[in-house]
C-alpha cells in the first residue's frame, strides 16, 4: 500500500457530506498507517490546522510512496493543478450536477458546473483509480474513459445522531403538531427540485390533511431558486405550514428527523443521496423519486415512485403517515437496507479497493 | 417480524384509489395545473416551457434593475449596516444600473418589433393560411367507435394512461370504466367533468413527463392534423415517456378517407396530413416497439351493390371501387414496448 494518500478537496465544508466522507476517510488511512492530509481549494467554517491550502502542497516526500486523491463534485480550479502534479492519482467522484439545472436560475453556478463536467475527461488520462459513490456515478466514469474503476460509498457519520437533540426544539415540534409532518434534507437547489416538494404538500394539505407541515433543511445553492420557493409558499398560502431552516446544528437536525412522520425526496438528480440514509438511519420511513442514483441507494428501505405528480405523490405520503403498519414495514425495510451502507461495510470496500493499489 | 413488503401492489393500490377519488371530484381535476400555474409566476423562463409572448414579456419585466438591495437579516445590526452601505453606494449602482436597464430596454423593444414583423411575415404566408384552415378542421377519427377495442387493449396496465386530445370524452371515459387510471390532454377540452382532462398541448405535456413513467400513451387527433416534423416528435416523445412494457396506441383518419371526405381547401393548405397506418407502424417499430399491430375501423355504409347474377369482372370493379370510395374511415396502431 502507498505510504501517503493526500486528499485535494474543492470546496471544503466539514459537516456537509463530502466534508464528513473526506474527515472519515482520512481518519481510516491513518488507522491503516497512511499518511493522509486534506488540501482545499476553499474552506469554510474548517477548524484550525484541519486543512491546508492546496497551493501548499509540498510534493512527496523523496522515497516515499505518495497518491493523490481529488474529491470531485464541482468544477475547480484544484483539478488543473492535480493535472499538472507528477505523483499518481485517484479520483474519488460523488457526480457533478448536470448544468442545465442551474442555467435558468444561476446561470454562473451552471458554468462552474458545465467547467466541472468538462474536467473529467481530462483526469480520466491520469487516473489510475477512480472510486465512485455509487454504480450510477461509476457508470459516468467508464463513459467517459475511466481505466479503472470502483464503487466507494460516501462514508456517513451515523454516530453524530447519537451525539444529542435538540429537545426544546423536538419539544416545540411535537407541541405545535397539528397533522403530519414531511421532511427534506438537502440542499435548495433546482434538480433537488423543493418546488415540487412544495407543490405534493399543497395538494396534500387540500386533499388530505390540512393540518400537515413540511419541512425543508438546508443551505441555499441558488439564490433565485430559494427566491422563488420562497414567493411560491407565500402565493399558496403556505407560511405557517412551511419551514426552511437553512443550516442547522447537527442536534438541530437530529430533532427534525425525530419529529417528522415521513421524508420525501422529489429530486431529479443525486450521485448518492446522504439524506436519505440519515433519515432510515433515524427510522423515518422514505417516499423518494425514481431518479438517479436514488434507487440504488434506497433499494427496498423506502418507497420509490416512477410519478411524481403532486396528487400521487400526496397519496402515497397520506398512505405512510396514516397507516401505522406500512410505517412499521418500511421501517423495517429501511434497517435491512442500512445494513448495506453501515460504517463496517463501506470501511471494508474502501480498505479492499485501497489494498489493491501498488506502488 | 413484519410483513415483507410488496411495493408495486401497494403503489398500484394507491392509484386505483386516487383514481377514484379523481372520479369523485373528491380530488380537483385541475389541481395540479392550478399548483404549476403558480409556481411558473416565480420561475424564469427558461426553466418552464413558454411560448413567444409569454419570454419576451419577462424580458421585458426583467429589464427593471431593482438598486435598492433588501436590508433584511435575522442578526441584529446587520440591517443598520446593510442599510448605510446601500445609501453610500447607492449613487454608483443608479448610475450604472440606468444604462443598464435602457441597453435592455433598447433590446426588449427591438426583439418585440422583430416579433411583430415575423407575425405579419407568418399572416401572408401559406402556411398560416393553413394554420387557419386546420383551426375549424379536419374532423378527428370517430373516438367513440374505437373506445371499447382500447379500453380491452388497455385494461389491466398498471400505472397512468396518456390520452391525448380526448375530443368527445368517449375513450377517455372508456378507459376510465375499464379501470385504466386514464387521464385526458387536451388544448380545448370540450368537457371536464368527471375526468381529469389538463388542458394543454400534446407535445407540449408530454415533454414535461419524466422519462419511462407513463403506461400507456393513446394519441388521436393531433396525430392528424400536424406536420410531418410535428407527428415524428410525437411519436419520439411517446416512445420515450412510456415504461417499458407501456404500450402506444395511434388513432387516425385513414389518409384516403380523409383525402376524399374532407374540402379540398383544407385538404391543399394543410401543412400535415395522417399517415398511413403502415407508416405509424414502421415509426414504431423503429423506436423501440415489438410489432405494432394495424386495427382498421368500420367501413362505410353506403356501398355500391354488386350486380345480381352479373357479370363477374363488373362486381370485382365494383369491389374495388367500394374499397376506394367507402373504406374504413380511421384506423389504430397499437404497439407494446419491450
Amino acid at each position: 500500500m502507498p505510504d501517503a494518500i493526500h486528499q485535494f478537496v474543492p470546496s471544503f465544508v466539514p459537516r456537509d457530506a463530502i466534508g464528513t466522507h473526506t474527515r472519515a476517510l482520512r481518519t481510516l488511512l491513518h488507522e491503516l498507517g497512511i499518511e493522509s492530509d486534506l488540501y482545499v481549494g476553499e474552506a469554510r467554517e474548517a477548524g484550525r490546522g484541519e486543512v491546508r491550502d492546496y497551493l501548499s502542497y509540498e510534493g512527496a516526500r523523496p522515497g516515499q510512496r505518495t497518491w493523490l486523491m481529488y474529491q470531485l463534485s464541482t468544477g475547480s480550479k484544484v483539478a488543473e493543478y492535480l493535472l499538472n502534479r507528477p505523483e499518481p492519482k485517484l479520483v474519488d467522484y460523488h457526480n457533478i450536477t448536470p448544468p442545465e439545472f442551474f442555467f435558468p436560475w444561476e446561470a454562473h453556478v451552471g458554468v462552474e458546473l458545465d467547467h466541472g463536467r468538462q474536467q473529467i475527461p481530462l483526469l480520466s488520462g491520469c487516473t489510475d483509480l477512480a472510486f465512485a459513490d455509487s454504480a450510477y456515478n461509476e457508470a459516468e466514469l467508464i463513459e467517459v474513459g475511466f481505466p479503472k474503476t470502483v464503487v466507494g460509498p460516501i462514508l456517513v457519520d451515523y454516530d453524530s445522531f447519537d451525539q444529542g437533540v435538540d429537545t426544546g426544539l423536538l419539544d416545540s415540534l411535537q407541541s405545535t403538531r397539528r397533522g403530519g409532518h414531511w421532511l427534506f434534507v438537502g440542499r435548495i437547489a433546482p434538480n433537488k427540485c423543493q418546488h415540487e416538494i412544495v407543490k405534493a404538500f399543497a395538494a396534500y394539505r387540500r386533499v388530505y390533511d390540512n393540518g400537515a407541515r413540511l419541512t425543508l433543511v438546508g443551505g441555499s445553492s441558488s439564490h433565485a431558486y430559494l427566491t422563488a420557493i420562497k414567493n411560491y409558499i407565500q402565493a399558496l398560502g403556505l407560511d405557517d405550514a412551511v419551514t426552511l431552516t437553512g443550516n442547522i446544528s447537527q442536534q438541530a437536525l437530529s430533532a427534525y428527523y425525530k419529529a417528522a412522520d415521513v421524508f420525501v425526496c422529489l429530486s431529479e438528480h443525486e450521485g448518492f443521496c446522504v439524506p436519505l440514509l440519515e433519515a432510515i438511519y433515524n427510522r423515518l420511513p422514505v417516499v423518494a423519486f425514481d431518479a438517479a442514483a436514488v434507487p440504488e441507494t434506497l433499494g427496498d428501505g423506502g418507497l420509490l415512485l416512477s410519478d411524481k405528480s403532486s396528487v400521487a405523490v400526496a397519496a402515497v405520503v397520506d398512505r405512510v403517515v396514516r397507516d401505522l403498519s406500512l410505517r412499521e414495514a418500511l421501517t423495517a425495510a429501511g434497517q435491512a437496507r442500512l445494513a448495506a451502507f453501515s460504517t463496517e461495510r463501506v470501511r471494508e470496500i474502501w480498505v479492499d479497493a485501497l489494498k489493491s493499489l501498488t506502488g | 417480524m413484519t410483513e415483507r413488503l410488496d411495493h408495486q401492489k401497494l403503489l398500484a393500490e394507491i392509484d386505483e384509489e386516487v383514481r377514484r377519488r379523481r372520479e369523485s371530484g373528491d380530488i380537483p381535476a385541475d389541481l395540479e395545473r392550478e399548483l404549476d400555474l403558480v409556481f411558473a409566476r416565480f420561475a424564469p423562463v427558461d426553466a418552464l416551457e413558454a411560448d413567444f409572448d409569454q419570454v419576451l414579456t419577462r424580458a421585458e419585466q426583467a429589464t427593471f434593475i431593482d438598486v435598492l438591495a433588501p436590508t433584511e437579516s435575522s442578526r441584529p445590526v446587520v440591517p443598520i449596516f446593510k442599510k448605510v452601505v446601500r445609501k453610500l453606494i447607492g449613487w454608483y449602482l443608479r448610475y450604472v444600473a440606468n444604462q443598464t436597464s435602457t441597453f435592455a430596454h433598447a433590446i426588449a423593444r427591438a426583439v418585440r418589433l422583430l416579433g411583430e414583423r415575423v407575425d405579419a411575415l407568418e399572416d401572408a404566408s401559406p402556411l398560416a393560411a393553413g394554420n387557419a384552415v386546420l383551426r375549424a378542421g379536419p374532423q378527428p377519427a370517430d373516438l367513440a367507435e374505437w373506445a371499447p377495442i382500447v379500453a380491452d387493449r388497455l385494461r389491466g396496465v398498471e400505472g397512468r394512461v396518456m390520452h391525448g386530445e380526448v375530443g368527445d370524452g368517449s375513450l377517455l371515459t372508456a378507459l376510465v370504466d375499464a379501470g385504466v387510471d386514464a387521464y385526458g390532454v387536451d388544448p380545448a377540452p370540450r368537457s371536464t367533468a368527471a375526468h381529469e382532462v389538463r388542458e394543454d398541448e400534446v407535445v407540449v405535456h408530454l415533454r414535461a413527463v419524466p422519462d419511462a413513467t407513463l403506461a400507456a400513451v393513446v394519441l388521436a387527433g393531433c396525430v392528424d392534423r400536424s406536420s410531418l416534423g410535428a407527428q415524428l416528435a410525437l411519436a419520439d416523445l411517446a416512445a420515450a415517456k412510456v415504461k417499458p412494457g407501456g404500450h402506444v396506441v395511434v388513432i387516425s383518419r385513414d389518409p384516403a378517407a380523409w383525402q376524399r371526405a374532407e374540402d379540398p381547401v383544407q385538404v391543399d393548405l394543410s401543412p400535415g396530413r395522417p399517415l398511413h397506418a403502415e407508416t405509424w407502424r414502421h415509426v414504431l417499430a423503429e423506436r423501440g416497439f415489438d410489432d405494432p399491430e394495424i386495427l382498421h375501423g368500420r367501413a362505410g355504409d353506403d356501398t355500391l351493390q354488386p350486380v345480381p347474377k352479373g357479370n363477374a369482372v363488373l362486381n370485382a370493379n365494383i369491389e374495388r371501387l367500394n374499397a376506394l370510395l367507402f373504406g374504413p374511415a380511421s384506423y389504430a396502431v397499437v404497439a407494446r414496448r419491450s
